[in-house]
């Protein structure tokens, strides 16, 4: 069955059970993915799926369901679950079929040179990485993640509002994990990079940073566990601002889940902190020109100036706290539940340039990994607690790297002792991230810092 | 799902181009999850998964393609377009698929799919009303319902054809406790291999007022020192420290390359004597439980480290290809959108002779950790890390103060060394794991242990 044909089919059964307002949102997606090992191809993957969600009023509740077949069967399993799940719902707010913005933005965010480019150009990408990589240093033994991947996504939303929607995207990246040895220490480093035009990726500027960082964590030597200047390296930096990002979340406000509640329009950070969510960036991964319930999407403020200009809405979040939506309506996939997720957010970067950051560091720690970010980070409370690694500063100058540490502080306070922002923005699509997150590097007045 | 002679022509094209193994893997999955939060059910979502994955080998190379196009045509491209990755002549017939009936191992009693959603809900009600009521200070109280019946068929070159049916439960409770500017969670997230009889007969008592229990105490917490100190980790979810600091680096997807710490050491002394550490998919109804793997490998006991040597790995069978052994009952993956590789099932270290009075009241100074976080390694270095949600002072021999914001830094290997006392109280935490092959059920388990000195990371700063 085809998609329209499985909606007017769909909406025909729903109206017959007693939905009044309904929506089909479908995705499709194709991606690809290889890893190479020591010049052979180790895995090959490729795919195409997709699959449909459905929502609609019944009795003035909001029913959910959703399917990867579309197949009679589907139609019926889709009515009877989404009338069933209606049924216990109790928010005082109920989700609407939304009819539609006035004007939605025209970008695009698709490009069809890199649609043209062919998987063995994307192998021969990863070959000649791999052959630079080797060819840096002796003491390269290996990689262990080295994969390019490349993805296009389909979303079409439609209701029975007469609201119709569509949107195609795509996206390739390349992820590389470099092995290092000397005498009997090992020591890994990982870069990676995604794009929508495949011919930034450099190879052998690729090799070089993945390499880079594997080596210079070699030697690493131990100091004293203490509060130092801490500078979070770009990529550092913007993982730990998407582990925090859901206390910007309406959602997590009025769930009592983040300490922001109520503080809009007050100052947060230090005044030179700005936060901008912009889902029209031309590079972003998640830029889009409608959300997940059809809302238009619009560049915004988060932070300006150290203030809290506005949380990210949907229409149910927004309508519970009586503004507009800020459309940030989000749902991970066709099987998600709607939620709230920013689409491309990041720190802006000001003029000073890392190495400027590092020479102005008269004692301390840069961080340029943290690990456990999920489970070390409490978003409720702000405290965090992670595993880092890093370098030790004295003088100005980088001067060993450091034994596995552990960083601790609170994000709340942390907004507030930044003294100064980089120059060097930078996205990263983290591990489990709902939204594609950059920042400069942060230098952080003290945080305290344990070293093993 | 599919019939025997559309797998066997779907086998046939992705083997047309040289491969030497070809394998179908076709997925039926119904999921329900409801969400309360504040007393009202907030989210109510059921669903169905559907696709068909097709993997092919050819000597060390793998292939692997999916669709959600369950048509004999989807089929055909998808296994098309996984041969295409491989350029050769065809050089093996498949096997005649012989269906295999596996006995379940996991009975299940009551399927979730017919149980009225009213029922579930009731559960979670239940289990609010006795959270929130725990203490004046439980601010907000989140619960979640998930069942899940995933029905898999698993054919390959060799003739295996399988199918298989895994029910799933689980009850994941959230509490925050509030005081001033302070906010503190705690959590319990009880969970079995069994249908809706699991939330029937659950200790709904005990895990709600844990979870509360545990927002609270942390709430009066003290900053966590910082420093290197004997640790007592206790038993049941304490077991993930394992699963970080050695399950990881034991399975094949890092061991084949020889990019995990423990590669080519079987044999060899690689923890303290007291450290028997057991990887076992047959524990009756848990929720790590298979009754075969992902690529239908029936599932088995693998004694990983015994008394301190090295067994044994987790192998799947492409890792077993690079390794030269034979797979271990240990493939798997979240869905058919994922190859399988070489995962955990249950995995615990056995009892030993301390009771857990004797290693708390031997300890002078030092940290006792009542309920783990999540944690992460580095296979390829051993460095793991992870969060402590309960933690309390240990000080001559006794119990004192909670500790709140210590994450535990260390190496795995090193780690293993360290281990200087193992209780008797053996227990299993049901938790996910995330890695290569998606996210996954998986249960750690341990006995109260001791581990003489690890890197504790604090609020506090250095002592």
């Amino acid at each position: 069955m085809n998609l329209q044909e499985f909606k007017e089919k769909l909406f025909q059964l729903g109206g017959q059970h007693g939905f009044t307002d309904m929506e089909l949102y479908y995705e499709r997606e194709e991606k690809f993915a290889c890893e190479l090992f020591k010049g052979e191809i180790d895995s090959y993957d490729t795919s195409e799926v997709f699959g449909t969600s459905f929502r609609g009023l019944y009795e003035g509740r909001m029913g959910y369901a959703f399917t990867e077949k579309l197949d009679e069967e589907s139609l019926s399993f889709l009515i009877e679950n989404a009338k069933e799940n209606s049924q216990f719902i109790e928010d005082e707010v109920q989700e609407e079929i939304f009819a539609g913005s006035d004007k939605y933005e025209s970008g695009s965010y698709y490009s069809s040179s890199l649609a043209e480019v062919t998987i063995a150009e994307k192998i021969n990408l990863l070959k000649e990485i791999e052959k630079h990589i080797y060819a840096y240093d002796e003491r390269v033994t290996g990689t262990d993640y080295f994969m390019v991947r490349s993805g296009e996504t389909e979303r079409v939303l439609l209701n029975s509002k007469g609201l119709s929607l569509s949107e195609k995207s795509n996206h390739a990246g390349i992820y590389v994990s470099v092995i290092v040895k000397q005498g009997d220490q090992v020591k890994n480093g990982e870069y990676s990079k995604f794009t929508r035009d495949f011919s930034i990726l450099n190879p052998e500027e690729i090799a070089r940073h993945a390499a880079e960082e594997a080596l210079s964590q070699l030697d690493a030597r131990s100091a004293e566990s203490k509060n130092y200047p801490v500078l979070l390296r770009n990529d550092a930096a913007s993982a730990l601002l998407q582990t925090y990002i859901p206390i910007f979340s309406a959602e997590n406000t009025q769930k009592g889940q983040s300490a922001l509640k109520g503080k809009t329009g007050e100052c947060i950070a230090v005044a030179s902190l700005n936060i901008v969510d912009d889902p029209f960036l031309e590079e972003g991964l998640l830029s889009s020109n409608f959300d997940s319930e059809g809302v238009a999407t619009a560049r915004k403020d988060i932070v300006k100036d150290g203030r809290l200009i506005t949380l990210m809405h949907n229409r149910k979040t927004a309508q519970k706290d009586g503004v507009e939506s800020t459309g940030n309506a989000y749902k991970a996939s066709y099987k998600g539940a709607l939620t709230v997720a920013p689409t491309n957010l990041y720190v802006n970067p000001s003029n000073q340039s890392y190495d400027e950051l590092v020479s102005s560091i008269s004692e301390g720690i840069i961080i340029t990994e943290l690990s456990g970010l999920h489970s070390g980070a409490n978003t409720v409370s702000g405290d965090f607690s992670i595993a880092a690694n890093g370098y030790y500063v004295s003088d100005g100058k980088v001067q060993n790297a450091v034994n596995q540490m552990t960083i601790a502080g609170n994000f709340y306070e942390l907004l507030n002792n930044i003294e100064a922002i980089g120059s060097d923005l930078e996205f990263s699509l983290g591990f489990m991230a709902t939204g594609y997150i950059g920042s400069p590097s942060l230098l952080i007045r003290e945080l305290a810092v344990t070293i093993e | 799902m599919l019939s025997q002679s559309v797998i066997h022509d779907v086998i046939t094209a992705a083997l047309a181009t040289g491969g030497d193994f070809a394998e179908v893997f076709v997925e039926d999955r119904f999921t329900n999850s409801l969400a309360l939060q504040g007393g009202k059910i907030e989210s109510s979502l059921s669903g169905r998964d559907y696709g068909i994955g097709i993997r092919v080998f050819k000597g060390l190379q793998s292939v692997y393609a999916y669709t959600t196009d369950g048509s004999k045509e989807g089929l055909l491209k998808a296994a098309g377009n996984a041969a295409q990755a491989i350029r050769g002549e065809k050089i093996i017939q498949p096997a005649q698929l012989q269906k295999e009936i596996i006995p379940a191992g996991h009975p299940i009693s009551l399927n979730p799919r017919e149980v009225e959603k009213l029922r579930k809900v009731d559960v979670m009600k239940k289990a609010y009303e006795i959270a929130k009521n725990y203490h004046s200070s439980i601010q907000q109280v989140t619960v979640r319902y998930l069942d899940e019946e995933q029905n898999v068929l698993i054919a390959n070159s060799e003739g295996k054809f399988v199918e298989d049916r895994r029910v799933r439960s689980r009850l994941a409770i959230q509490s925050i406790a509030a005081e001033g500017n302070q906010m503190q969670p705690g959590f319990y997230g009880p969970g079995a291999h069994r249908g809706f009889e699991f939330m029937e007969n659950l200790n709904l008592e005990h895990y709600a007022n844990e979870a509360s229990r545990i927002a609270v105490t942390m709430l009066g917490a003290d900053p966590c020192p910082s420093g290197k100190f004997p640790v007592i980790i206790d038993n049941e979810f304490g077991g993930v420290i394992f699963h970080e600091a050695c399950g990881h680096g034991l399975e094949a997807t890092s061991v084949a390359k020889e990019n995990s710490v423990f590669a080519n050491r079987i044999g060899e002394k690689v923890a303290s004597d007291v450290v028997t550490y057991i990887d076992d998919g047959t524990l009756a109804n848990e929720w790590g439980s298979i009754t075969i793997d992902d690529e239908g490998e029936k599932a088995r006991k693998n004694v990983l480290i015994e008394n301190g040597i090295l067994k044994g790995y987790l192998i799947d069978k492409f890792g077993g290809r690079r390794m030269g052994m034979e797979s271990t009952g240990s493939g798997r993956r979240q869905s058919y959108r994922f190859a399988p590789t070489s995962r955990m099932t249950n995995t615990y270290i056995a009892n030993g002779k301390s009771t857990p009075e004797e290693i708390v009241s031997n300890t002078e100074y030092g940290i006792y950790t009542k309920y783990m976080g999540g944690g992460q390694v580095n296979t390829t270095t051993g460095d793991y890390n992870f969060a402590v949600m309960e933690a309390y002072l240990v000080k001559d021999g006794k119990i004192g103060k909670p500790l709140k914001g210590a994450t535990l830094i260390g190496n795995g290997p090193k780690t293993l060394q360290l281990v200087d006392m193992v209780g008797n109280n053996l227990d299993h935490g049901a938790g996910m794991c995330g890695s290569q092959s998606g996210s996954i059920p998986v249960n750690v388990g341990q006995p109260m242990i001791r581990v003489s000195e690890m890197t504790v990371g604090g609020t506090k700063g250095g002592e």
